[in-house]
């Protein structure tokens, strides 16, 4: 029998041998006490003296590469775990588990922004909805009768009292700034509401997560030094970051922030408005007035603030393009997340 | 904001693209929204922040070009107007209340033509979307674009027949004395009829223009004026220029931005120019864009200028503000050199005096009234020298070993709940009133500027939401809805609104579980409820709960020791239907947190493993349903106590083989001492008297 002949044919009968037995089938064949190998090495003797060295070598690679085969043939045959006769399991079958809840996508997010802060060294702090026209515009420097505060539409609650629903999350700066002295680190996540006609972006009901860091010889550059990790930390390391100066009436300096579109990488796109930046965020150095309605020292103390929406972000990341969709609690929504 | 780049290149050199401009106004905070290009010219549209009134108009947004891209303001031709003598009778000017008009100006152009504008007047204001009307009211508004110095031009004879027509007044024509304009407040119920043709209902908030003759027979003024604009909001419809119109007056006012804001929003009615009075309008600028609107008309439309008038003042004081540039660096975070803070400010308009190495003593132009302090002197530098050339640093922050107990304890309860297959949602804090007859009894919040129903009241429970949140889950063909939601519900204690935060949880339809056996369907209850609620309170280490009966036939309150916290309900029939739960049972559930909260032990403690082990003896029995386990439980465990240890509900069965108004039901007990192994001769008398006491007190079949 050819040698070369046998190293051809084995590839392929191995290859069609899709059960225990019939490896064993073929070992026996093969390596078995009366197999093919045996009666190869038998026939020795009978070659020719000049012959016998090659022809050994030859019957050895055989026998090597047959144990070889079998070994691979019967790791792939225990693998495949497909349904066997035994009585053991079909694993095709669904496995059997407690099906897990969803936390809400907007929990979600604010859980992982707050801990991005709290790594940093930020608390999270967080305050009551209800609010006074002092601390949600007076205290931050938002005069009552002034065109900067008509980004703030708000809702009042009847009763003499000028009770309103916050308009943002930032009343919390006063409300903490009133009691501690710095240094302060803060996060403040929260729902805040504003009376907006309710459409695909907007909603009389979102959340906001604020931030502020008061202390000694806080700078402009610390800023963008931490807002710059937490979108990093967010976004990832590639995204690209721009401050845009802008105004609100509680920072001074104030910067927009936007990150380079996380869906076009900069290129332009329709989620970014074919601009290649999404704006994320507002902040700023806190305004000498907010520190003094406060009684903290603006000569000796300096601090920043930041402010998100957190559906935005949610959007943003996620892929939503319609604010509703978090207030609706579809359960096929709430379940991809 | 709207501008085109031709117009901007009237005032200002521009030597870089439509785009590069964009962007450098961009960054420099004067966020250009769109630029498209447009018959020739390129039309950039920019949201202007309300700090910088002086970005409403094109000579304001130049100002900056230059500064961006260091360049001078092109110098404009002096009007040098005089007026002509005549022999008409003057005009003259009465400010009732100075503090609403700091400054009135007024300018008659007699034998005016007024008729359509010229072509590239047209197209510059139709290019940023603003209608021509004729020439004399398109001037008025190319300079209100251009100066941001609203103006309003009357049709003088007009104002002066308007007042003798009312039908208070019957004079004859000859009698006429020379006119007054009047700035004073509205009367109560006082009508004008404005430009756009709605008829205004005014009060005492309105500012208004107004006009009167003085008699001149017996030297009395008469005391009624006929109002012929809302100040500095809209002109009258009587009193507007038209293609008739011969005799123009020219007004050019100072007036208050709280009142203007107030008349704006007492009559509903904000236009281009009450947007730019409510930001201040620069008074130095009055006196040059009415010159330049008056400059503009007599080229355009002939006429001869006849008089000028002003009433009140116009000059504001120039403000110096001292700046430190190292404290300026210090804020920054940057290095930028003294000389280049010079320059940038310089660039802007600012007039900058050296005081000492490190400091000067800045002017603020006249048209920059946002710059008040230094803080604001730094802003300024930041935005020209780049917030993107401002390094980055990492501030050195204090570990923050407080911890934040309800927040860990919120998230506890939120992954548990998700452990035990619940989603969470979030529902709307607003609600409306009607909706919530039948789901509350409470005294609710209410909102004094709804702008829906749905956005009546605060709300005081989260069953409704949650049911409506089935009812959505349901429509969407869903067959199995669980729910739950943390937030804070709001109150109303003695008068006075208080947050409490709650943990709402809503069952409803039939879950579908993948076992061995099969697919095994199991509809919800309330005691799903008590397993979800039990599992939590064991997960925070509650312990001491009970469940009693509430109001309503399937209505439980839940307690820790004595301390109400909350409650679980089957939704009753009449609530299902009117929020369209069909063929459905529905369970909530609400229980505040802080409350709860309370009960959560700060510290865990280990109870020692017991030394010997216990004897399991379980007894098997058919109960009648209406007696409770909770009292066959308890009645078991004073039986057999002290060395009954435990004993629960291991099995309960209903079917075939347990007779109607039965239950199978399986008791487990555990005995053991703290003291000995216990031996099956001490147990056997405590199970046999238990069996006992089932068949006898409670009529037990033991099986």
């Amino acid at each position: 029998m050819d040698i070369n002949e046998i190293l051809a044919q084995v590839d392929a009968e191995i290859r069609d041998i899709g059960t225990r037995e019939g490896l064993e089938e073929f070992r026996v064949k093969y390596l078995g006490r009366k197999g093919i190998v045996a009666q190869l090495t038998g026939s020795i003797p009978t070659l020719p003296v000049e012959e016998r060295g090659r022809f050994g070598q030859q019957v050895n690679a055989l026998k090597n590469k047959l144990s070889c085969l079998i070994r691979e043939k019967e790791k792939s045959l225990a693998d495949s775990g497909t349904k066997a006769a035994s009585g053991e399991e079909d694993l095709g079958m669904p496995g059997i588990a407690q099906e897990l809840g969803h936390l809400h996508p907007v929990t979600q997010i604010i859980t992982r922004i707050c801990d991005i802060f709290m790594r940093m060294g930020f608390a999270v702090v967080e305050g009551p909805e209800i609010e006074n026209e002092y601390n949600n515009f007076t205290g931050l420097n938002i005069p009552l009768e002034h065109p900067s505060r008509d980004v703030f539409d708000t809702f009042y609650l009847k009763g003499g009292e000028k009770l309103l629903l916050r308009s943002h999350t930032s009343p919390v700066q006063i409300r903490v700034m009133q009691k501690q002295k710095p240094p302060l680190a803060v996060v403040v996540p929260g729902r805040v509401y504003r009376p907006d006609a309710v459409d695909a972006s907007h909603s009389f009901m979102f959340h906001q997560i604020e931030g502020f860091l008061v202390d000694k010889g806080i700078r402009f550059s610390d800023l963008k030094g931490i807002l710059e990790a937490f979108a990093r930390a967010v976004f990832g390391e590639e995204i690209k970051m721009r401050f845009r100066p802008h105004f609100f009436p509680f920072t001074e300096p104030s910067a927009e922030v936007d990150i380079s579109c996380i869906i076009c990488k900069g290129k332009g796109c329709s989620v970014c408005g074919r601009k290649g930046w999404l704006e994320i965020l507002g902040s700023g150095m806190i305004h000498p007035n907010v520190f003094k309605h406060v009684g903290i020292d603006p000569e000796v103390y300096t601090g920043f603030a930041f402010g998100m929406g957190v559906e935005r972000i949610a959007m943003l990341k996620y892929g939503i393009n319609d604010i509703r969709l978090f207030f609706e609690n579809d359960l096929r929504f709430l379940k991809q997340f | 904001m709207k501008f085109t780049y031709n117009w901007l290149k009237d005032f200002v050199e521009i030597k870089i693209t439509p785009e590069e401009l964009a962007h450098k106004l961009t960054m420099a905070g004067l966020e250009v929204t769109s630029l498209k290009a447009e018959s020739g010219d390129f039309v950039f549209e920019a949201e202007v922040t309300s700090n910088r009134p002086d970005w409403l108009s094109i000579i304001g947004i130049a100002h900056e070009v230059a500064a961006l891209t260091g360049r001078r303001l092109k110098k404009q031709q002096p009007q040098g107007l005089k007026a002509a003598k005549s022999g008409q009778k003057p005009v003259s000017i009465r400010i009732e209340d100075k503090k609403d008009c700091p400054l009135y100006t007024a300018k008659i152009i007699r034998e005016a033509m007024v008729g359509p504008s010229p072509d590239w007047l047209r197209k510059r204001l139709e290019l940023i979307g603003c209608r021509s009307i004729n020439n004399v009211v398109d001037i008025t508004n190319y300079i209100l674009f251009t100066y941001g110095e609203p103006l309003h031009a009357f049709d003088l004879d007009k104002i002066v027949l308007q007042f003798y027509s009312s039908k208070a007044l019957q004079l004859g024509k000859e009698s006429r004395g020379p006119l007054e304009i009047l700035v004073r407040r509205a009367e109560e119920k006082e009508e004008i009829v404005t430009i756009d043709g709605v008829k205004r209902v005014l009060d005492k908030d309105i500012l208004l223009i107004a006009s009167r003759t003085k008699e001149p027979k017996n030297q009395r003024t008469i005391e009624q004026s006929m109002p012929v604009a809302i100040a500095g909001v809209m002109g009258g419809k009587d009193t507007e220029v038209t293609a008739a119109t011969k005799n123009i007056l020219l007004e050019a006012a100072i007036f208050n931005p709280v009142t203007v804001r107030r008349s704006r929003q007492r009559s509903g009615l904000s236009t281009d120019s009450s947007y730019r009075f409510e930001r201040g309008v620069d008074t130095d600028t009055v006196l040059a864009a009415s010159s330049a609107a008056a400059g503009l008309i007599l080229k355009l439309c002939g006429g001869k200028l006849a008089l000028a008038r002003s009433a009140g003042m116009s000059l504001q004081k120039k403000r110096g503000i001292d700046l430190d540039t190292c404290r300026l660096n210090g804020a920054l975070g940057a290095k930028i050199p003294s000389l280049k803070i010079r320059k940038i400010l310089e660039s802007l308009g600012f007039k900058v005096k050296a005081k000492g190495k490190d400091s000067f003593s800045v002017t603020v132009p006249s048209q920059r009234q946002d710059v008040l302090s230094e803080i604001d002197l730094v802003e300024e530098v930041a935005r020209i020298y780049g917030f993107e050339n401002i390094p980055t640093s990492d501030p050195a922050l204090a570990a923050q070993l407080k911890d934040n107990r309800t927040r860990d304890l919120v998230a506890q309860v939120r992954e548990t709940l998700a452990g035990l297959g619940l989603n969470e949602a979030i529902t709307y804090s607003l609600v409306d009133r009607e909706s919530l007859a039948g789901f509350s009894g409470e005294t609710t919040l209410e909102i004094l500027n709804p702008l829906s129903q749905d956005q009546e009241v605060l709300r005081p429970t989260l069953a409704l939401s949650l049911a409506k949140a089935i009812s959505f889950n349901l429509n969407q063909k869903q067959e199995y809805v669980n729910l739950f939601e943390v937030a804070n519900l709001f109150l109303s204690a003695s008068g006075k609104p208080r947050e409490e935060l709650y943990l709402g949880i809503a069952l409803c339809g039939t879950r579908e579980l993948f076992l061995e056996q099969g697919l095994v369907r199991e509809e919800a209850g309330l005691l799903h409820l008590k397993g979800i609620i039990e599992t939590l309170f064991c997960r925070l280490g509650v312990k001491g709960h009970s469940f009693k009966a509430g109001r309503g036939p399937a209505a439980l309150d839940i307690y820790v020791g004595d301390k109400h916290i909350g409650r679980m309900l089957k939704l009753p029939a009449d609530l299902k239907a009117r929020l369209d739960i069909k063929n459905k049972e529905a369970f909530l559930l609400e229980i505040s947190l802080e409350r709860l909260f309370g009960f959560a032990p700060t510290e865990k403690r280990l109870t020692p493993l017991p030394k010997y082990p216990g004897i399991t003896r379980d007894i098997s029995f058919i109960l009648k349903e209406d007696i409770a386990v909770e009292e066959v439980l308890g009645a078991v465990r004073d039986q057999a106590k002290p060395l009954l240890a435990q004993v629960r509900i291991a099995d309960y069965y209903k079917g075939k083989q347990i007779p109607g108004g039965f239950r199978g039901l399986t008791l487990s007990c555990i005995y053991r001492s703290p003291e000995r192994t216990l031996t099956e001769a001490e147990v056997a008398p405590l199970q046999a008297a238990i069996s006992a006491l089932l068949t006898e007190r409670f009529g037990a079949r033991i099986r």
